[in-house]
Formats: C-alpha cells, sequence, structure tokens
C-alpha cells in the first residue's frame, strides 16, 4: 500500500514537471527542435494559416509522352472531409512515398517522369456562391496557379526540386526590391574550409606556420 | 480558561487533500465510457486503409521522422499490421465496458498510440494526443472500480453485503486529466497569442474558409464578418487563459466548463471539426465529482428516468463471461477473445482486398489525364494576378481592432467613409490607391498609401464634406495602376447642414 502510495505520488509528479516543461518551452521557444515526443505536450493547435489554399496533383509520363494521374483507382481516402491523403504532407515527406505506392499497386506502362504539381488559389473563393454576391460586388472568377514543386522518377525518388509556391512568393516579395537586389550583387562570397582547431592542436603550429601577424589560415 | 487550539494546514496537506482524497470514481468511469468511444470513431474508420496507412505495403508517415529523427517505430507487414489494428479496437471496447480494463488499457493505449505515430499526415492530431494521455492516466487508474463489468463480477463474487457502499479510490487520475485540461488551454492561448494575426481575425478567417476539415457553411457565413471573428477570438483566448483558474472553483467551474462545452460545440459548427470537440467534452466528464454524481442522481429519479436501462449491457456482458468454466481465469477469455478478433480483421483485410490486385482483371488502371491538361499544369508559371493579392475590399463607417466593423452604401453629410481593403499575404510592398469617382466615372479625390509586405490591410478614410453634392458615388480599388474594385454608395442630405468647415475636410 505504502509503496503504491509513493508510486502515485511519482507518477503526478513526472506528469505534471512534463506537462509544465512542454507549455514553458512553447512558451518561451526552446528545446523543442528535433524532438519528437515534444508533439506529446506542446498544444500548439492553431499556428497559422495561409491566405491561399493548395492541393498537390501527381503526374506521371510514359516514354511515349502519354499523360496519368497517379491518384488512387481504388479510392483515394480523405481523413476529414473530402480532401485526399496526400494534400495533407505539407512537409512534403510522404510524397515520394505514396507515388510509389499507388504506381507499384496500379497497371500502367512504365514511366519516365513523374511530376509533382501544386494547385493554388486564393481562399476568397472557397465562399461559397450563395454568400458571394452578399460579400463581394465583382463576379466570381477564380482562376487557379499550378506550380511545379518536384520531378521525381517512377519510384517517388526526387530527380528535380523547387521551393514550394509560398516559399517563393515569399522570396519574391523580398527579392522585389532593387535596393536589396543591388547589394546582394555587390556581396562578395567567403568560402572557409571548416576545421577544428583544438582538435587538431593546430595552435601550436600556428604559431610556428604563420607569418608575422598571425593571420594565415591556411 | 479554554483556548481552542486551531489547526493549520500545510500546503503539503492541501495538495495530499487535492490529490489522494478518496471518492467514488464516478466522473473517471464516465470519461472511461465516454472517451475511448470517441478516441475509437476514426480508428474504426481507418480499419479498412490499414493496410494502406500503417504497414509495409502502404504509405505510413511516421511522426519521427518528419521531426528528422529517421524512422523509428518498426512497420509491420499487413497482416500483422491489421491483426494489430483489431486488437487495438477490441481492447478499447473492453476498456468503455469496463471488462478486464486494466489489462485492456494497457494494451490499447500503447497501440493506439503506435498506429497514430504511424500516420503523423493523417491519423495523429491533437485530439489523438489529448485521447493518448487520458488513455494512459485511466490505464494506472481504477476506473473500473465502478459501473463496469470488472466491479459486477467482483461484486458477485464478493457477495451482497461487499456492494452496500460504493468503493472508494484517490481521485488523482481524475485531477491529471483536469490538469491536462488546463495546460492544454493555457498553452492553446500562448500559441494564439504568438499568432500575428490571430487578433485582427484573419488567421480565424482563413481556417474557416480552409476546406481542410468538415463542411462548416455556418464558419464561411462567419468569416466575412470581421466583428464576429474578434470578439470570438477575444472570448476564446480570455477563457483559455482562465479556465485553470476558475476550474475547481464553486461557481466558476461551471462558466469554465459552460463556455467549453459551446467553444467545442462552436469549433464543430464553425471550423468543421468533429472529432475534436467530441474528445474534449468527454474528458470534461473527469470534473464530475461524487457530490456531484449524487446530485445528478437525485435529480433524475426526482424524473422518474429508467436509468437502470443504461446498466443492461454491462450486466449482459457480466452474465455471459461469468457462464465460462470456473477453473478458466478471466485474462485467458479476454487474451482469446483479442486472438479471434486479430484473425477475424486479417482475414476481413485479405477480403476487402484494398488494391483490387486479386480481382479478375489484375491490378487497377491508372487513369489517362488530357495532353493539354497536363501540360498547362506542368508548365504554366503564371504570375498572379493583381486582384487575387486581395482579398476584399469594402466600406463602411465603424472600425473595431483596426478592421472595418460595418458596411455601408449610404451617408449623409459629415459622416466619415472608411474604405478598406484585406491583402492575402505573402504579398510584395504595395502602392495602394483608392479614388472617389463620381456618377459619370469623374475621379474627385485620390489617394494612396504604400501597404507594405507585414501589413494585412489598409483603411482609406474619408470625410463627407461640402464639395460633394448629393448623388451616387464609387471608391475605386487600385494596385499596380490596375483597378483591383469599385464598391458603390450615395451621398445624401443637405450640405448647408454641416457646421463651419473645419481644415481637415479633403473634399
Amino acid at each position: 500500500m505504502r509503496l503504491k502510495r509513493w508510486a502515485s505520488v511519482l507518477f503526478v509528479i513526472s506528469y505534471l514537471c512534463v506537462l509544465a516543461w512542454g507549455t514553458g518551452a512553447h512558451a518561451l521557444k526552446f528545446g523543442l527542435v528535433g524532438n519528437t515526443l515534444s508533439y506529446f505536450v506542446v498544444w500548439d493547435m492553431f499556428c497559422g494559416w495561409n491566405a491561399y489554399d493548395n492541393r498537390t496533383h501527381i503526374i506521371a509520363e510514359d516514354a511515349n509522352g502519354t499523360f496519368y494521374e497517379v491518384r488512387e483507382p481504388w479510392g483515394a481516402f480523405t481523413p476529414f472531409g473530402n480532401v485526399d491523403r496526400i494534400n495533407y504532407d505539407v512537409s512534403n515527406h510522404l510524397v515520394a512515398r505514396h507515388i510509389n505506392n499507388v504506381i507499384s499497386h496500379t497497371s500502367h506502362p512504365d514511366f519516365d517522369r513523374v511530376y509533382i504539381v501544386q494547385e493554388i488559389w486564393p481562399k476568397q473563393f472557397n465562399v461559397p456562391s450563395n454568400l458571394w454576391s452578399y460579400n463581394f460586388s465583382e463576379p466570381m472568377e477564380k482562376v487557379s496557379y499550378f506550380h511545379l514543386r518536384s520531378i521525381c522518377a517512377a519510384n517517388g525518388n526526387s530527380i528535380e526540386t523547387y521551393p514550394d509556391w509560398f516559399n517563393r512568393q515569399t522570396l519574391m516579395t523580398i527579392a522585389d526590391n532593387p535596393r536589396l537586389q543591388q547589394a546582394a550583387r555587390e556581396a562578395t562570397p567567403y568560402y572557409n574550409t571548416y576545421f577544428n582547431p583544438v582538435a587538431n592542436n593546430l595552435q601550436n603550429r600556428f604559431q610556428v606556420t604563420s607569418d608575422s601577424n598571425g593571420l594565415n589560415t591556411n | 480558561m479554554k483556548s481552542s487550539k486551531t489547526k493549520r494546514q500545510s500546503i503539503f496537506s492541501g495538495l495530499r487533500e487535492f490529490f489522494f482524497a478518496e471518492e467514488a470514481p464516478y466522473g473517471l468511469a464516465l470519461v472511461r465510457m465516454f472517451l475511448p468511444a470517441m478516441a475509437l470513431i476514426p480508428m474504426v474508420r481507418r480499419f479498412g486503409r490499414v493496410r494502406e496507412l500503417f504497414s509495409t505495403d502502404g504509405a505510413p508517415q511516421q511522426l519521427f521522422e518528419v521531426y528528422g529523427e529517421g524512422n523509428v517505430l518498426p512497420v509491420l507487414p499487413p497482416s500483422f499490421a491489421i491483426a494489430l489494428y483489431g486488437i487495438m479496437i477490441f481492447a478499447l471496447i473492453c476498456g468503455i465496458f469496463g471488462f478486464r480494463t486494466r489489462l485492456a488499457f494497457l494494451i490499447g493505449a500503447p497501440l493506439y498510440i503506435y498506429f497514430n505515430l504511424l500516420d503523423c499526415v493523417s491519423t495523429f492530431t491533437k485530439y489523438s494526443v489529448i485521447a493518448s494521455h487520458v488513455l494512459l492516466i485511466l490505464a494506472v487508474s481504477e476506473s473500473h472500480a465502478v459501473w463496469s463489468v470488472d466491479a459486477i463480477l467482483k461484486r458477485w463474487k464478493d457477495g451482497r453485503a461487499a456492494s452496500a457502499i460504493p468503493p472508494l479510490v484517490p481521485v488523482w487520475p481524475a485531477r491529471l486529466i483536469q490538469i491536462l485540461f488546463c495546460f492544454v488551454y493555457f498553452g492553446a492561448a500562448v500559441t494564439k497569442i504568438q499568432t500575428q494575426a490571430f487578433f485582427s481575425g484573419e488567421q480565424l478567417r482563413y481556417w474557416m474558409l480552409s476546406n481542410w476539415n468538415y463542411s462548416n457553411p455556418i464558419g464561411e457565413f462567419m468569416a466575412t464578418s470581421t466583428p464576429l471573428l474578434l470578439i470570438s477570438g477575444y472570448i476564446t483566448v480570455v477563457w483559455e487563459i482562465t479556465f485553470p483558474f476558475l476550474a475547481w472553483r464553486p461557481v466558476g467551474r461551471f462558466f469554465a466548463l459552460g463556455i467549453g462545452v459551446m467553444f467545442h460545440i462552436m469549433t464543430w459548427i464553425s471550423l468543421g471539426l468533429w472529432v475534436f470537440p467530441l474528445v474534449c467534452i468527454s474528458c470534461y466528464l473527469a470534473f464530475l465529482m461524487e457530490r456531484d454524481i449524487v446530485a445528478i442522481r437525485r435529480f433524475v429519479h426526482r424524473l422518474r428516468l429508467p436509468t437502470s436501462l443504461l446498466g443492461l449491457p454491462r450486466f449482459a456482458m457480466a452474465r455471459t463471461i461469468a457462464m465460462r468454466p470456473a477453473n478458466v481465469p478471466l485474462s485467458m477469455i479476454w487474451l482469446a477473445m483479442a486472438t479471434l478478433v486479430a484473425i477475424g480483421a486479417a482475414e476481413a483485410d485479405y477480403r476487402m482486398d484494398l488494391y483490387g490486385t486479386r480481382t479478375e482483371g489484375g491490378a487497377l488502371p491508372l487513369k489517362t489525364l488530357d495532353r493539354e491538361v497536363a501540360l498547362a499544369m506542368i508548365k504554366n508559371p503564371r504570375p498572379l494576378r493583381e486582384k487575387d493579392k486581395f482579398f476584399s475590399f469594402d466600406i463602411g463607417s465603424m472600425l473595431m481592432g483596426g478592421q472595418l466593423a460595418n458596411r455601408s452604401t449610404e451617408y449623409t453629410y459629415g459622416d466619415s467613409i472608411i474604405a478598406q481593403c484585406n491583402i492575402n499575404p505573402p504579398h510584395e510592398d504595395l502602392w495602394v490607391e483608392v479614388a472617389i469617382e463620381d456618377s459619370e466615372e469623374r475621379i474627385i479625390d485620390s489617394a494612396g498609401q504604400y501597404v507594405t509586405r507585414d501589413s494585412l490591410w489598409a483603411n482609406f478614410k474619408y470625410e463627407a464634406g461640402s464639395r460633394m453634392s448629393p448623388g451616387d458615388y464609387s471608391l475605386v480599388l487600385k494596385s499596380g495602376g490596375k483597378e483591383i474594385a469599385r464598391r458603390h454608395f450615395k451621398l445624401t442630405g443637405d450640405p448647408n447642414t454641416l457646421p463651419r468647415p473645419i481644415p481637415m475636410l479633403t473634399n
């Protein structure tokens, strides 16, 4: 009975400490990078939504130039609502595995290339048509923007990758500044070969081999 | 002279009382019944997809990989994966009814966490995390002490006399669930405070207009009303921060939990979240203490509701289990049933043939795509239209939190006319102009301002002065030299009613 009480006390204290650490680390933003288990104690349920909606399309091309839609013929899984699972892959870790899974379980000619394309549109066009005229005077003229994200082999391995549309737009908004572009062009790239003086005990060798100012690094 | 000794309570005695007071665990039993049921809703839905989501013959995506730690968990062949999946569902159902409850949760909770971690793209979400916490707490708790098959079997074994008083157990598991929700809401408030555009309503608006959850027609309507979004945002954050301080007050907890129930119902209505509110509301039952259950029972008895019917399923189960041979332990029965479920699950997966590879024609074919359509998608570097950078353009007369609080199309002399454009991020630095045109499209006034890349809206304010005669006008939004939107308004009244002109009139 006493042991049971002590075990309970230990469990309670440990659990509360873990919860407190999670909330504190999230508030102060430390100790969370690369820590998978932090997902269990960090309550970031509302971490940001984009102004543009996006969908992922996967298109395969065979040697004859025929294009195929790489989408599950057995029916795509829609986890929440009616959006296919692959669209929830915001970190792009799943897409290669997904391509391989669909292609390996379907019948088709051999594929040369597989293209991953983002379809983007502004979210105001998600307002239903019955509410559109109440909120907007203009006609609803939705235009989708397609952005090539990656070119892969038939097994999903990436051959060429490009920044996703959102990162690209952000970079373009920063680059849309002639003064910044000029400053970037004028900067001289500097390269250094990484070495560890402490590990290689170079301190003494520095003094022996360097010039009179001790500035020779290689 | 007598002196009364006062008993001082130390902080430790208060904590001891808070965590280790003994009560009949009715609230915990209710959590035991409802939480696994809610957690099972998405898992049962994924039963037919186990091969695709959780096995080597599919495309699982571990959470560890997303965090850069590689594939830590073993991914099993489909037959083993579906067998374990079946055992998980069986174990959680046993937990609901309270049959070998601790064994059920000790097996079911780790399996639930394992399968969720295997698919962080479409299965593992924050409601899974909350459910994981609560399932683990239930595994180490005495939630089976009341309202369970285990309690019935124990009562029959111990005799009627032993059942006169409900068993008393320490309350710390219920307290941990209560404290968990305090941390959940407080952490969520911290997240919202750190999200730049939450308190101006943009983040709520973009979420409500996203089609990533279930259908939310009411949310789509709310998304176009900025005052509603602003008020909802502030109420949410204030409630989340005050929840830990009110949840244990005699009156405050009704407020905290009541707002919580309404909040979660609103997330269902406005955001299209279904399982999350069910999981959270089922965990609120942990806040019910023994005195609450006694009060509810008295109320229900006064209404003469047949509450004994609620116990029929577990009594029926208990009677069925009691028919076993006396020398067969209950755990063996449980394990035998789990084995049958595992075999049945593997057989069901084989018969379902998810990929259709065992159909007559062999593997299913992929659909071809029209060449023009495919090339248009692959090689279509179209730049963003200027008007797509703007979410909306509206005119009104009042601001709330920097956002337009109303929409007006009729003004009189002396009124403030406020034109506001909302801009979709990310966008570059813009020069945005608004012009006033009369009914014959003659420009009366034009003003512009910089809208820097971090801005999400821009306001243009006018005072309806005496230089405009009554009639129809338009406010025209322009960006990059292009007309983006036009809003019409009517100016009515008598310009002579204006007081003496003030220097700041713009027209």
